[in-house]
């Protein structure tokens, strides 16, 4: 059985029109199509860059404010001098693209604009149809990260296939020799806030040192029928950038949080010349423990939302005893305080030297966190 | 408890008042009289006009009672128009042709001379003026002022309502990375003063008969300061007292529903509070938001999610107005309501359910006087409800909506033209719109000559109970999650609205909900019309560029100066409108945009 069909959805910059594609996204994953939704507002190169580094075979643009003509001529245009023309554009904007709009962005490229009145099942089967083959080796790849992106496709491919035909082992390749960026794990409960938190690090990362690159492993998961919406690019807005390589997966049924290939594509990416690579789990449960011991992962970061329940509930939490640094976000709720007190004499009990940090993700240069950059940052330099 | 839950309180308790009144009426001869006596006293007051046949009808509509109790609960549970709690709308007339020709009796009965002549409650003597609105907004400045030109030609009062392009609603500059195919559309591209100064030439912006309204949330006060300014360069600093208009800046809604938001929700909340600490001291006269749940209702609410998100949204407005220390009776007035109005049956008494529960709120639960309770209203009928397939039958759509809206005393409208679905309206279809509240509100005889004409039928009623009930229990669902804010930042009103829009899309697949032309009666073949489409050439928007070029360089030092004191006066956490009026002088709307979210960071979008 082939892997599921991965398509990249947006809408326009300076558009804001996001209930069509909504409902459109949800059709997809209903059928078994992996979406990355990159959300509203976005811009050709924010696009583009994103398909690239997603491997998607192509893109769905929703566009309702005009503009279009140009929009997706851009984005076409801008794949092609990429060398990634083997990813295709297709999209829609009800009544607002006519019949003569349509016939023009067909011949600067776009395979197809849905028109008002049709179906979701019509496109749900244009998407199958069109895109559901098998590519061709791409020869004219200018971008390394094209490179890159093609080969964690390869390697995610191949463990479906493994998994499929209930082969065991993990068939690892990691080899610490070559390895060169620091990785770093963050898991924890749904709800908690890892990707913001992990958006908010990035930002500090980035202005840290000019020069320096981030891969991010993002995790969400499949949907029974095995379509999945991988929707963290939408809200991670400082992790759009050339310096950051981010890779959305599927769990693809393998249940604990990853995907059957992320072991090999972490691997991959801690040899390809990042400074960090960050890893986030999908939410996860109290005897998740997602990360094995397999020498890949230098640092381990759990998230925690102050609602966990009453202190009996923290004694389940498995992620307590293993991870190096726990971190309570969302710290300005009422439950906070007596969350941070509970966690920190859990975490005294392990005696391993574990740090506990409070922070407020969604707050602009929120102090906690920059208290977590400092301690990460400075575990680097150990 | 929330503000929120004291206002469902204040709500049952009213409606209690109201049952105990009729009750008292009914047992308490003496004030059952009073009551009688002052029925029968405004019905002498009633003017009656005549319509042409000659037909003499009374220019209020009142029902037919004469018990106590019954009496006591039209009074005291509806209000008379312009009357506490204002269910029958926000003034004593509306829409009522000017008086002539009025035979000076009512009900039949002769009274004296010169009949009452009373100001309309709340709002300064001004002359009357159409309720109509028409929204525009296309390519560069230049190009939207000829257009509000040739919209005013024929309006005695001149109201002009502005749609500004994607790049000014997203607070960024014509020369942005990948906006250039989007200026100038949709609306008018806004980058500097100058643009602002060009966009209301022409017109007296000092002048009572002059009023502005811009579309725009994320960056409000920024637009709001360059309003200002070029109202000042044209007419010097005095002109700033005499402004009339409103800006939309509502934070909340972009955030439930329109996606428009560009700082995080705090620091949006604390820019549009100090615009409000500004405005209703120094410009009396505007509005400086509008509280809408038009997007909400766009982005798929059903209708009693519409009204219920509104109106809690403008409570914690005013709870926040408030704890700046600003006075309700200062703010209060200066709050507008804009609204959806589809064809949902709810529709039949939305807005007047709204007006309702707005004016009990404010009084009770937050002490405003008699002109912060008025729920002051421009309704739009709805976009969303317009079809591309058999585009024509959206004129039939929209008279309908029409109707549903005066029949809500709304107190001014914007009707949509029929090629909506296609594109920003053509001349054609925008005349052809206007029109239609012409008809509807001169030629024909249903709202010109009675006020209350089409009010209070037994099924009104019944929707308004059915509706009031709905809203309140969405009122307590967002008290148990912990207030409006809480409840934002929870994602819920977002994404009840995401579900509302799906069954919506779902009911219109699978039949239940008839769209003519769409999933019932298609003719068979798609008929997309030869719509003429407003495009901005790309010569005009590589003018916007070059203007934007020549501003910036012009003013480069004194930008940043101006620049460096915003983000300075923003980081101590005072009231940053003051700077922001210096800096619009000098720098861009991008520019400062950008600047802004160097100290608040940007808005992370929820999905």
């Amino acid at each position: 059985m082939a892997s599921p069909i991965r398509i990249l959805t947006a809408v326009p910059i300076c558009d804001g029109h996001d209930s069509a594609i909504n409902t459109i996204n949800l059709e997809f994953i209903r059928h078994g199509i992996e979406v990355v939704y990159l959300g509203y507002h976005r811009s050709v190169s924010d696009i583009v860059r994103a398909a690239a580094q997603e491997d998607v075979r192509a893109i769905g643009i929703s566009s309702y404010n005009g503009g279009h003509i140009e929009f997706f001529a851009d984005v076409v245009r801008e794949l092609r001098k990429q060398g990634a023309h083997d990813i295709n554009v297709f999209g829609g904007g009800g009544g607002t693209i006519t019949h003569d709009d349509a016939a023009i962005m067909a011949r600067k490229g776009v395979d197809q604009i849905f028109f008002a009145g049709t179906s979701l099942s019509e496109m749900t089967d244009y998407v199958r149809k069109q895109y559901g083959k098998p590519r061709k080796k791409r020869t004219h790849a200018k971008n390394p990260d094209l490179v890159l992106a093609r080969r964690l496709t390869e390697i995610e491919d191949r463990s479906g296939a493994r998994r499929r035909s209930a082969i065991t082992g993990d068939g690892s390749t990691s080899d610490r020799r070559k390895r060169t960026g620091r990785v770093i794990g963050f898991t924890g409960p749904g709800g908690a806030g890892k990707t913001t938190l992990i958006d908010e690090l990035v930002l500090r990362f980035l202005n840290q040192d000019r020069h320096s690159r981030i891969a991010i492993l993002s995790h969400d998961p499949s949907v029974i029928g095995q379509g999945a919406l991988l929707g963290d690019r939408a809200t991670m807005i400082n992790s759009q950038t050339d310096r950051v390589f981010m890779r959305s997966m599927a769990t693809r049924g393998q249940a604990g949080g990853l995907s059957p290939a992320t072991h090999d594509c972490l691997a991959h990416l801690a040899q390809s010349n990042f400074d960090y690579v960050i890893i986030e789990t999908v939410g996860t449960g109290q005897e998740a423990m997602p990360f094995q011991n397999d020498g890949i992962i230098d640092l381990t970061v759990l998230v925690m939302n102050p609602d966990y329940g009453s202190r009996l509930q923290l004694q389940k939490i498995v992620m307590l005893d293993l991870a190096e640094i726990v971190v309570v976000n969302k710290s300005d709720l009422q439950r906070a305080r007596t969350a941070h007190s509970e966690i920190e004499q859990r975490l005294e009990q392990n005696r391993r030297g574990q740090k506990l940090i409070d922070t407020v993700a969604k707050r602009h240069r929120d102090p906690g966190v920059d208290r977590l950059f400092d301690l990460i940052s400075a575990d680097r330099t150990r | 408890m929330s503000k929120l839950g004291q206002v469902v309180e204040a709500v049952e308790k009213y409606n209690q008042f109201v049952l105990d009144q009729v009750k008292r009426a009914r047992t308490d001869e003496k004030f059952g009289r009073e009551l009688i006596n002052r029925w029968n006293e405004t019905k002498e007051k009633t003017p009656v006009t005549h319509t042409p046949t000659g037909l003499p009808l009374p220019r209020l509509a009142l029902p037919e009672i004469d018990e106590p109790g019954e009496i006591a609960r039209y009074l005291f549970g509806e209000g008379l128009p312009g009357e506490f709690p204002f269910l029958n709308g926000a003034y004593r007339e509306m829409y009522l042709e000017p008086t002539r020709g009025i035979e000076l009796s009512s009900y039949g009965k002769k009274i004296s001379t010169n009949g009452p002549k009373e100001k309309p409650t709340g709002d300064d003597e001004r002359p009357p003026e159409e309720p109509t609105r028409l929204f525009s907004g296309l390519m560069l400045a230049e190009d939207t002022n000829e257009r509000f030109h040739y919209l005013t030609q024929h309006q005695r009062t001149h109201r002009l309502s502005t749609a500004f392009d994607g790049p000014t609603l997203y607070g960024i500059d014509s020369d942005a990375d990948g906006v250039s195919g989007k200026i100038g559309e949709g609306g008018v591209a806004i980058d500097t003063v100058e643009d602002m100064v060009r966009l209301y030439d022409g017109f007296d912006l000092g002048s009572p008969n002059f009023s502005a309204s811009m579309t725009i949330s994320g960056p409000a006060p920024i637009i709001m300061a360059m309003y200002i300014a070029a109202a000042k360069r044209r007419f010097g600093s005095k002109v700033v007292s005499k402004l009339r208009g409103t800006i939309q800046a509502d934070i909340f809604k972009e955030v439930q529903a329109q996606n428009e938001t560009i700082f995080p929700i705090e620091a949006s909340l604390r820019f549009l509070t100090d615009m409000v600490e500004f405005t209703t001291r120094e410009m009396p006269r505007w509005y400086p938001i509008s509280i809408s749940g038009y997007h909400i209702g766009e982005a798929g609410s059903t209708p009693v999610q519409q009204a219920a998100y509104t109106l809690s949204n403008g409570f914690a407005y005013a709870e926040m107005f408030a704890g700046r220390g600003i006075p309700v009776d200062q703010f209060g007035p200066r709050l507008s309501f804009f609204l959806d109005c589809g064809l949902d049956a709810e529709y039949i008494a939305l807005a007047r359910v709204s007006r309702r529960i707005w004016a009990i709120g404010m009084r009770d639960a937050y002490g405003a006087g008699p002109r912060g309770q008025l729920f002051k209203l421009h309704t739009q009928t709805s976009g969303r409800s317009l079809i591309a397939a058999e585009f024509k039958n959206n004129l039939t759509r929209t008279a309908a909506e029409l109707i549903l809206a005066y029949m809500n005393a709304t107190n001014s409208c914007h009707s949509n033209s029929a090629d909506e679905p296609f594109t920003t309206p053509s001349e054609e279809w925008i005349r052809l719109a206007a029109h239609g509240q012409a008809i509807l509100l001169e030629e024909s005889g249903i709202f010109k000559h009675t006020m209350n004409m089409l009010s209070g039928s037994p099924g009104m009623k019944a929707v308004e109970r059915a509706v009031e009930a709905a809203i309140l229990e969405e009122f307590r669902e967002i008290e148990r999650l912990g207030g409006v804010l809480a409840a934002v930042e929870d994602r819920f009103q977002r994404s009840q609205i995401q579900n509302a829009a799906h069954r919506y899309e779902q009911q219109i697949y699978d039949g239940t909900r008839p769209i003519i032309g769409l999933n019932r009666y298609r003719n068979g073949t798609d008929d997309i019309p030869e719509v003429k489409l407003a495009r901005t050439p790309r010569a005009k928007q590589q003018l916007q560029i070059d203007r934007l070029a020549k501003f910036k360089k012009k003013n480069a030092g004194k930008a940043k100066r101006a620049l460096d004191k915003l983000v300075d006066v923003v980081e101590r956490g005072e009231n940053c409108f003051p700077a922001l009026l210096d800096a619009v002088e000098v720098s861009s709307l991008g520019q400062i945009t950008d600047h802004l979210q160097e100290v608040v960071g940007r808005f992370r979008p929820m999905v």
